[in-house]
């Protein structure tokens, strides 16, 4: 009895003890397993060329539980995760609160898109952060059924009207255009581009507001496209996200898609029904105000408190160099956060429209970098979606979300 | 006679229905853990049993499935065994000793175990925090403890107040202090109550989601019901084969436990918690 | 269990100091009174601190009174989540007892296989919650989840229900997913109850002719009130603060319609925003306060029937 009281007291110490900060540079990164893989690959490579010790450390795949988890891993204090990726949608929050540590200042911004790095990347005047992978928003078309993508809304609400009809005769579930209208982040990623130039969020004065002229115009058209034209399906606001999108465009029912450019690796496999037929291009331009795209990505930081910061430094080093953005690129299929790459001629060749793409996202816009954004875009999103529930009238929706982000505003104000 | 021949009916039919409906979910997660297609009660879609999932689970290296079956399982232990081993010395204090407000000591520990956890992780949080806590098994240990000790004490004094006094005072006249009372007297004769306290407070710690989902953030002390409920696939893509075998794995010793000590555990309960 | 006996003096073994025993008592007290001062008292104090605080982690810490509350007041999301969190309380636990009461019932009657019967009906009580909530989050599966297919072959409805994406659908299923895993415990408390009902009553009432449900309504009923009031006030207090079977069932979607103000606060201290977060968290253990004290209150009186 003694002996196993003894015996249980040394496992309660061992477990005790918490053991030393890791030496090694911890990453933490999420997402699908083949993506986790080229991580590895790539730290396993790092360690090879450089001596230095990687270690990944595996976040779920969905943002919202990455972004918990540094919140939780900063808000301590841990020394790890020392490097990190981070959604372009946080870094407002991470750098206000002070857990980026600069990049070092002879870290070359040049290759970088110059227009991302310096409203996205700096605080202060300080780099924070580089853009590992880019992401802007997208119009996939059916080039078999369409000539020549629309360069406004209105010529494409009219082109998915017509061909509609017209497939409506061989297939009767045919959508002329999907979207991802459900209540999440991608529904204002897409508001913001119906409104175009002209309209997202309004900042001025250090304030945010919705209600204006050009998204009163965009909520009406995205809730006439279900109601009463239903040239997008019903569930447009309950369900449709990213995947649901890409998979309708992919099994060949649909004529327009809105997405990111993932998509299109995944259009053009082997066995999709819509091989060779997909055509990409920019998203078209509202009435007023020219077209634009909304900015996503992962963008790559340093813990604020890391222990090994020299090493750190050097690893964010490794995976920003040319050969491994291009490496990703050729890998996973994703568009890197360097401009130099986009003139790389065997990428050309494996995707021709990846030259265009570099234009979209010179000129993609972001999402406010305020900290508080999350708040802010949860009370943008719970009204809009009530517009295409038809639950609400565009002009009382925003009137009523400026109401609450005013509120939001007034509680986060910077003391003078 | 029809009475009787209803009142059976009656019974055969609630005993029918309960089966179903404590087992109903329970058996549907087993039959999707072992079949390759989780739509297999879709018409034209036959079920084909397999390994495959546990397979993934148990051996995968990107799901660290087994580590966190391994951290709950030493966290439970240990703050089962460290919260009755404390709570026992205070149990005895209550049964037998002279003290003042034992009775609104006894609900105010009551009251205490019923604050919602909500309320107290982000201090409980930032506390693990100033001492270097997050992320280790202290973490997960201490407040388990302390939160699985209010039932312990209601069911632990319970029996303890069973034990005869006279017994007590022989080992005094012999001699024996409070402590060698506590240990070599009551603990034995109580045994029944400090097995089924350990194993409740086992339970509850093995199954606790909050506290783990704030104060871990990787497999150095993640346990499992957080394991569980982040295990996703990529992209639209959920493995519900994978996620319940997992499931499966993961209910596996508490369930076996309530099992083969459910008279234990269903006795404590009512001991501790019809009062309580 | 009887209230615990008061110390008599008159057989404690003369040798013995009746001060140094007191110290023991203490003594014996420490590790518990530590344990719980430190990591649940103190934590609720320091909340409560931190409400009147602002604590965000991009601005500076500073002293702000009620303001929280004040916003929290006028916040439409958090009204939204309180009318959900008691609507979900008023469904939930009568729900929960009233199948716990039919589970005792059976489980009260001898036959063979009861201990078994008793075993099954505790394994959903011992699934941990996030766990279970995976499970229903598949038989709600629209596609092909148990509960469309059982629905399609009882015939209750021609089309699949969309559980998760409706408000309405979304609650019932968070109401049903607790129920299963809750209903077992109310059961047992009130089995307990069940059983301490003299079975003679029932002899007597047998002889003077009374059925079956004349039986439930004027013997068991009545005597088991004080066990079914103190089991809804218990169930009601642990049904204010569910978080996670709706964490991982709906994720409080859809669009913030099952998010309970355990959930609410939560994304708060994700978002970062402790303050508010805490402010929140506060009013819930408030309005958790006030039904534990009747509970407690309720079990009081109950021992007084004893």
């Amino acid at each position: 009895m003694k002996k196993t009281a003894f015996l249980f007291l040394l496992l309660l110490l061992s477990t005790a003890c918490s053991q030393g900060p890791d030496r090694a540079v911890v990453f933490a990164v999420g997402g699908a397993p083949a993506e986790l893989d080229f991580w590895e690959n790539l730290a396993d490579e790092f360690t090879r060329t450089s001596g230095i010790p990687v270690r990944i450390l595996r976040q779920p795949s969905d943002t919202d539980q990455q972004r918990q988890s540094l919140v939780i891993a900063l808000k301590a204090r841990m020394k790890d995760p020392d490097v990190f990726l981070m959604d372009i949608a946080w870094i407002g929050l991470f750098s206000a609160a002070d857990w980026l540590m600069p990049l070092e200042a002879d870290m070359d911004t040049v290759p970088f898109f110059a227009q991302v790095i310096d409203t996205v990347d700096r605080f202060n005047g300080r780099l924070i952060a580089l853009p590992v992978y880019m992401d802007a928003g997208v119009l996939y078309y059916r080039k078999d059924l369409v000539k020549a993508p629309p360069d406004t809304w209105q010529t494409l609400i009219a082109s998915a009207r017509k061909v509609q009809e017209a497939q409506r005769k061989t297939q009767p579930d045919f959508y002329g255009f999907v979207w991802t209208g459900a209540q999440y982040e991608g529904l204002i990623t897409v508001f913001m581009e119906f409104a175009g130039t002209s309209g997202g969020f309004v900042e001025e004065n250090e304030g945010i507001r919705l209600n204006c002229p050009a998204n009163i115009r965009a909520l009406r058209m995205m809730r006439e496209l279900i109601q009463p034209l239903a040239v997008s399906p019903a569930n447009t606001f309950t369900q449709m996200k990213e995947e649901e999108v890409r998979m309708a465009f992919q099994q060949g029912h649909i004529l327009y898609e809105r997405n990111w450019p993932y998509a299109w690796a995944l259009h053009e496999a082997d066995d999709s029904p819509v091989r060779g037929k997909t055509g990409v291009a920019q998203v078209p331009a509202p009435e007023t105000g020219r077209s634009v795209s909304t900015l996503g990505g992962f963008h790559v930081g340093v813990s604020r408190y890391t222990n090994v910061k020299a090493e750190a430094m050097a690893f964010v080093q490794f995976i920003t160099s040319y050969d491994n953005q291009k490496r990703m690129v050729m890998e996973l299929g994703w568009n890197p956060g360097r401009q130099d790459l986009y003139d790389d001629p065997s990428i050309l060749a494996k995707a021709p429209h990846f030259n265009a793409l570099k234009s979209v996202f010179q000129h993609a816009r972001p999402r406010p970098l305020k900290p508080y954004y999350s708040q802010i875009s949860a009370v943008a999103q719970t009204h809009i979606n009530r517009v295409l529930a038809g639950h609400a009238a565009p002009e009382e929706a925003l009137a009523k979300a400026d109401l609450e982000i005013q509120g939001i505003l007034s509680r986060y104000q910077v003391d003078p | 006679m029809k009475e009787e021949m209803i009142q059976k009916a009656l019974l055969v039919c609630g005993v029918t229905l309960t089966i179903l409906f404590c087992l109903g979910p329970f058996f549907y997660m087993v039959l999707t853990a072992f079949g390759r297609h989780p739509d297999f009660l879709l018409p034209g879609k036959a079920y084909t049993p397999t390994l495959d999932n546990f397979r993934v689970v148990i051996f995968s290296e990107s799901i660290p499935f087994m580590t966190y079956l391994k951290n709950s399982i030493l966290i439970s232990a240990i703050s089962a065994v460290v919260s009755v081993g404390l709570v026992s010395p205070a149990a005895y204090a209550i049964a037998r000793l002279p003290l003042p407000g034992k009775a609104a000591f006894l609900f105010g520990a009551l009251g205490i175990s019923m604050f919602p956890e909500i309320s107290l992780i982000s201090y409980l949080f930032k506390l693990m925090s100033a001492m270097n806590l997050v992320n280790t098994y202290m973490a997960l240990i201490l407040p388990y403890i302390a939160w699985t000790m209010p039932l312990s004490l209601w069911i632990l004094v319970s029996y303890f107040s069973q034990v005869p006094r006279d017994l007590d005072r022989a080992a005094q006249i012999d001699g024996a202090s409070r402590l060698q009372i506590l240990f070599k007297i009551i603990l034995p004769l109580a045994a029944p109550g400090v097995y089924a306290t350990g194993l409740l407070a086992f339970i509850f710690a093995f199954n606790e989601f909050l506290f783990a989902l704030m104060l871990t953030i990787d497999h150095s002390a993640r346990t499992i019901p957080v394991g569980i409920a982040l295990f996703e696939g990529f992209h639209g893509q959920i493995p519900w084969g994978q996620i319940m075998a997992g499931a499966s794995v993961a209910s596996l010793p508490v369930v076996a436990l309530t099992l083969v000590f459910q008279r234990r555990i269903v006795q404590g309960l009512t001991r501790g918690a019809v009062k309580g | 269990m009887t209230q615990p006996q008061p110390n008599m003096d008159e057989n404690r073994p003369h040798h013995i100091n009746p001060f140094q025993e007191s110290w023991t008592a203490l003594l014996f007290m420490l590790p518990l009174l530590a344990f719980l001062l430190i990591l649940i008292v103190i934590p609720v104090v320091g909340t409560v601190l931190d409400s009147l605080m602002r604590d965000v982690a991009f601005l500076p810490k500073k002293w702000i009174g009620l303001t929280n509350f004040q916003v929290l007041l006028k916040d439409a999301a958090f009204w939204q989540s309180t009318r959900f969190t008691l609507s979900f309380v008023v469904v939930s636990v009568p729900l929960e007892v009233f199948l716990g009461l039919l589970i005792a019932l059976v489980l009260n009657e001898s036959f063979s296989g009861r201990g078994i019967l008793r075993a099954v009906v505790l394994i959903p009580w011992a699934i941990p919650a996030a766990v279970s909530g995976r499970v229903f989050e598949l038989i709600y599966h629209y596609s092909y989840g148990a509960a469309n297919y059982l629905l399609k072959i009882t015939g209750l409805s021609h089309e699949p229900m969309n559980w998760l994406g409706t408000g309405m659908g979304a609650f019932i299923g968070v109401v049903l997913a607790d129920a299963w895993k809750t209903t077992p415990f109310a059961a047992l408390i009130l089995l307990a109850g069940l059983s301490a009902i003299n079975e003679d009553l029932y002899k007597q009432a047998r002889v003077d002719r009374a059925h079956f449900f004349q039986r439930m309504w004027y013997i068991t009923l009545p005597l088991l009130k004080p066990v079914i009031v103190v089991t809804l006030l218990f169930r009601t207090v642990m049904a204010l603060r569910v978080f996670d079977v709706i964490y991982v069932l709906t994720g409080g979607g859809p669009g913030g319609a099952t998010t309970p103000l355990s959930l609410f606060a939560f994304r708060y201290f994700s978002a970062a925003d402790f303050g508010y977060g805490a402010a929140a968290s506060v009013l819930l253990f408030v309005i958790a306060l006030v039904f534990s004290v009747l509970y407690v209150k309720a079990g009081r009186f109950e021992e007084e029937l004893e």
